[in-house]
């Protein structure tokens, strides 16, 4: 048994530090660039353009019709399926390097390893926000509001919390394990396209060559947070009970795994970065 | 609120040392259970307390566990066993500008290590007039950190760490840094520290800041306390075991010296110094002579043809490169050599050179003929006594008490005292 000379204090005293590391994210991340601000909003327009390009013109897809009865348009359904993915998407890849990045630090100064991980979830999130309001315009013009929307921040919250809780778990494992990186970039290709959000997920076979595709992309907690947000933002219905269990069990899941992973091997960061 | 400010008891610290640190999954598939390598207990076992406002000080050579003591008492390291409280709030200067991100500014970066030591914004900013005066890097302190000097970089981190008020301060070494001015500001800050209260631990080299800063000091030795209390009597005992080694490590090794290097040898060569012998007070051969007290330096010499009006001499170089004194005994007339070997010694009354190591150039000369020279053959090790002052050289002299030449009122005294601030 030993004690440690840590100050024993929770996340909340640490929100000054996270905050700071948000700032300094969000400043370093387009110094010196010649768009600057701009930039994290043309990659997922360019994305959405592509995207929608690709599979609305040349493969034909549809959408569904909106919650209010128009006539579904697939861009503004894919932008739905899009933030919370690229939320996820950049959090995973830009958490699982920071504490590499952070190491200096983090062998001169006692501050808790999930610090720079938030930091960097705090500093997406707040890109993830300006995209969501820029979804909200787009739904107003469509004239597609309801009172669905009040569920968002719920939504959001969970949806935060699960991601950075993964990410945090995945930072941690990466210290000790290096090319746990390429493999996750390789897995969240895979993850994207088995994840309805270019396609619905009506469109997947249920049975396969015997393999029950349509259960195996219902599997995937991405495809719960997905497909939720686009039925209180875009369909304008209430996820049912089960549903928003789901999403709650997928979270504590989450945030189970992150403590254990922390308590286990977040806490010699110092000496083994 | 206890009287200690940190108090350690049994503390350990192991460390696995293997060759690849950081695996990959490949190498864990291939490889099965990787091996743990071997272990080295970096700090082994010790128990000391710190009093609150105290300054104490670490030494110990390097490798003895002094930095890790500092990082577990800074909460890097979690101890492997046993237990340490530290009640307060720590500011630690481990390494200079560590904590800084090369694209931000000065500014930002105040906040950023700010957050770090637990301040919020209001505080930070509270105290950031006091920071950039301390730091005096003037408008460098809105332009990316990376631009900076080392110089500039040193003093904005010592400005940081020393101006937010920490209620322990740990230093590592890292005020030997910066120009003198700087160097000189940081210690009177410290120092101004200490008197406010202050719990300063300093780990260092340097055993005139042991003495002059510090109340208490612990010496490690291979991750255990060789000797803990009061400062002066741990800095004394940990001098007389460098001394003690220093003599050991010379009687094996010397005697190497005396086989002159020829071929690195100027002069014409009919009459060469073999060997230097360094005899202490007691006319005993020593390699390490003490200084303040009586010695003798011994210069064995052989000719190979009889020469005539020779001078010899002797200079004392500092490892800097500083050519401390060069004194020849051409004050006293010249020699004439017969064939043969010998020996011509230069008595000292009373060692000025401080305590060093020096180089030792010797030189057979004849007003513009050069017999021999030996360009910074020897080594002489000078050690002292403790008390000793700064420079290579002690000054003899004494002060007289002082005289008052004008009267001045009292406020303009402390309009001097003032003055002198700046």
């Amino acid at each position: 048994m030993s004690i440690a000379a840590r100050p024993r204090s929770s996340i909340w005293a640490y929100r000054f530090l996270i905050q700071n590391f948000a700032q300094r994210d969000l400043k370093s991340r387009f110094k010196g660039t010649l768009l600057g601000w701009a930039w994290s909003l043309m990659v997922p327009l360019a994305t959405l353009t592509t995207y929608s390009l690709v599979f609305s013109v040349f493969f034909h897809s549809t959408a569904p019709n909106f919650g209010n009865g128009r006539t579904g348009f697939f861009a503004v359904w894919l932008l739905v399926g899009l933030i919370p993915w690229n939320f996820f998407l950049i959090t995973i890849l830009i958490s699982m390097p920071t504490l590499l990045a952070n190491g200096t630090l983090l062998q001169k100064v006692y501050f808790p390893s999930y610090v720079p991980v938030l930091g960097a979830a705090l500093a997406i999130l707040v890109q993830t926000l300006i995209e969501c309001c820029i979804l909200a315009v787009v739904l107003l013009v469509f004239g597609n509001i309801g009172p669905t929307w009040l569920l968002f921040p719920v939504w959001l919250a969970l949806f935060v919390v699960f991601v950075t809780a993964l990410a945090l778990s995945l930072a941690i494992v990466n210290i000790h394990v290096r090319d746990l990186a390429q493999m996750v970039n390789v897995a969240l290709t895979l993850l994207f396209f088995l994840t309805p959000i270019i396609y619905q997920i009506s469109l997947v076979p249920t049975v396969w060559h015997g393999i029950p595709f349509q259960e195996l992309v219902r599997l995937s907690p991405i495809t719960d947070f997905v497909t939720s947000l686009r039925q209180l933002a875009y369909d304008l219905q209430e996820p049912d009970l089960t549903a928003w269990l789901q999403l709650l069990a997928w979270t504590a899941g989450a945030v189970a795994l992150a403590y254990f992973v922390y308590q286990r091997y977040g806490l010699d960061i110092g000496e083994s970065v | 609120m206890s009287s200690y400010a940190i108090r350690a008891e049994n503390l350990s610290k192991r460390f696995w040392l293997n060759a690849e640190r950081h695996t990959s999954l490949k190498a864990r598939v291939v490889r099965g259970k990787l091996p743990r390598g071997h272990e080295f207990w970096a700090l082994r076992d010790a128990s000391f307390e710190i009093e609150r406002g105290s300054t104490f000080g670490l030494v110990g050579q390097n490798g003895s566990g002094k930095s890790t003591t500092l990082k577990v008492l800074a909460g890097i390291y979690r101890p492997t066993s046993g237990s340490v409280v530290v009640d307060g709030r720590v500011s630690a200067l481990l390494e200079l500008g560590s904590g800084f991100h090369g694209d931000l500014t000065g500014r930002e970066n105040i906040r950023l290590n700010g957050a770090i030591l637990g301040l919020t914004g209001k505080q930070v900013d509270a105290a950031m007039d006091k920071i950039l005066d301390f730091a005096g890097i003037g408008e460098f302190i809105d332009l990316p950190v990376k631009i900076y000097s080392s110089g500039m970089f040193v003093r904005l981190a010592f400005a940081i760490a020393v101006s937010l008020d920490p209620e322990i301060l740990m230093v590592d070494e890292v005020i030997a840094v910066g120009d003198e001015e700087f160097q000189r500001k940081c210690f009177d800050h410290l120092f101004d520290l200490r008197k406010r209260g202050t719990t300063i631990v300093l780990v260092t080299h340097s055993l005139g800041l042991i003495r002059d800063m510090c109340d208490q000091a612990m010496w490690l030795e291979h991750g255990q306390i060789r000797k803990l209390g009061p400062a002066m009597e741990v800095a004394d005992s940990y001098l007389a075991d460098i001394n003690e080694r220093e003599v050991q490590a010379h009687q094996v090794s010397g005697g190497e010296e005396s086989a002159a290097n020829e071929s690195k040898r100027l002069g014409s060569g009919e009459v060469r110094i073999t060997s230097l012998e360094f005899l202490d007070g007691e006319g005993k051969p020593n390699p390490v002579l003490l200084a303040g007290a009586p010695c003798t330096i011994r210069m064995h010499y052989v000719a190979h043809e009889p020469v005539s009006h020779v001078i010899f001499g002797i200079g004392f170089l500092h490892e800097s490169g500083a050519n401390v004194s060069g004194p020849n005994s051409g004050r006293q007339g010249s020699w004439s050599l017969a064939p043969g070997s010998g020996y011509v010694d230069f008595v000292i009354d009373e060692l000025l050179l401080q305590p060093a190591t020096y180089r030792v150039s010797t030189a057979i000369v004849d007003r513009g003929h050069t017999y021999d020279y030996a360009d910074r053959e020897f080594d002489l090790h000078v050690r002292g006594r403790g008390n000793q002052e700064p420079g290579l050289t002690r000054m003899p002299g004494t002060f007289n008490d002082p005289v008052r030449v004008t009267q001045m009122a009292p406020t303009s005294a402390s309009t001097l005292e003032n003055l002198r601030a700046e």
